[in-house]
């Protein structure tokens, strides 16, 4: 979608076709971007309504002050840099994180194509890889196989008390686990 | 027992897990490395995500308010608008959907900070009758309005976008600096935005002529 000019748009009544100036393809493809940098977003902030409200951020923040005519990288670098400091102002808010504190994240290169490979699930893979068994373990079921503290407490046979400590002892070592090696 | 880090973090993750917002706490942020990472986690273990439906049609409408001096013009919103739409995977049509919806927000509730404790903010006399001040307990941010001899208190973050407010004297009502919005005094939004309305906050007045919001520590 983000590379087609923008010539007509199924809508109206009985599939009328509505032409389009040649003006809105700048705003056409910054929209069909904002679908990466909601990816981009859900992938750190881990849940739909913040994603939302702070794709919606973004988008109003940088769609009006884009130039017409611009091309899609710039577009796509600008939305992005947006994103990212937009993201910044939230874990700041939410956790009195700083910028170098968030360096991983918000210096990730902007995505060149569409899915952005930093939102897929070889992330989540290339994190656990490098845990200990049990810290591997406790993460996989809680959060791709969705279990609960009690079944995770099940199957690895323990108490939900120590995979309670487990748990967060694990998502500690996660944290520390960096990616662009 | 949830002052426990671990106690904390569980909570965190069955909120990810649920698809439920960040909401976090203040002790919370002793553990923000292992919050983040969660929230990583809980991010990608699904694969790269799409907005839903009903977020892009949201979004071609809060497009459309945009201002007018902005580079985007009205209609080229609305036509984006309706491209959006047209991709979207509910595949219906808009048509006007990008018109402004009346009002029909909810919203409102009192803030009751847990452990909360009143904070003198201002003396009464210092408020202007159709003023709205900025005033901060704590945690906690608010506008305050005198009315006579009492005062009401609101949020002063947007009840949409997490912005802080501003006191449009001009118009005699409370701005977002992030989207077009407003609120009157009483927190009811003004304009045509579905917004709620903003969150209460409490105020008093004591004997000795002093305003205090119960904020936090």
């Amino acid at each position: 979608m983000a590379g087609q000019p923008p010539e007509v748009a199924a809508g109206g009544e009985s599939g009328q076709v509505i032409e389009l100036p040649a003006a809105s393809r700048a705003t056409d493809i910054a929209l069909d971007e904002l679908e990466l940098v909601y990816a981009f977003i859900y992938a750190r902030v881990g849940n739909r309504p913040d994603a939302e409200d702070l794709t919606q951020q973004v988008a109003m923040k940088a769609i009006p002050r884009l130039r017409q005519n611009a091309p899609a990288s710039a577009i796509r670098g600008y939305l992005f840099a947006t994103a990212r400091s937009v993201l910044g102002g939230f874990w700041s808010t939410r956790l009195g994180l700083s910028e170098a504190e968030l360096r991983e994240d918000l210096m990730l290169v902007t995505p060149a194509a569409e899915p952005p490979s930093e939102e897929g699930t070889e992330t989540v893979q290339r994190i656990l890889a490098q845990l200990s068994d049990n810290y591997r373990r406790v993460l996989e079921l809680r959060f791709l196989h969705g279990y609960s503290l009690k079944e995770v407490a099940a199957e690895m046979k323990s108490t939900v008390g120590a995979v309670k400590v487990m748990q967060l002892r694990a998502l500690r070592a996660a944290a520390k686990v960096r990616l662009e090696e | 027992m949830n002052g426990k880090p671990e106690n904390r973090l569980e909570r965190i993750v069955t909120d990810l897990l649920r698809g439920r917002r960040l909401t976090l706490r203040g002790g919370d942020a002793g553990e923000k490395e292992a919050i983040t990472a969660a929230a990583r986690l809980a991010g990608t273990s699904q694969g790269p995500q799409r907005m839903h439906p009903a977020f892009r049609r949201r979004l071609a409408e809060a497009l459309e308010q945009q201002p007018r001096e902005g580079l985007v013009t009205r209609r080229m919103a609305l036509v984006a608008g309706l491209g959006l739409a047209a991709g979207a995977a509910t595949g219906g049509l808009v048509g006007r959907a990008t018109e402004p919806k009346p009002v029909a927000g909810t919203g409102g509730e009192a803030i009751t900070p847990v452990s909360g404790r009143w904070i003198d903010v201002a003396a009464l006399n210092d408020l202007q009758e159709g003023h709205g001040k900025h005033v901060v307990a704590g945690s906690i941010g608010a506008f305050v309005f005198r009315r006579g001899e009492s005062v009401t208190a609101v949020s002063s973050i947007c009840s949409h976008l997490p912005c802080e407010l501003w006191w449009d004297g001009h118009n005699g009502n409370l701005a977002c600096p992030c989207h077009p919005a407003a609120f009157a005094p009483d927190g009811r939004p003004v304009d045509a935005y579905s917004l709620p309305a903003l969150n209460t906050v409490h105020v008093r007045v004591t004997s000795e002529g002093r305003v205090e919001v119960l904020g936090t520590e």
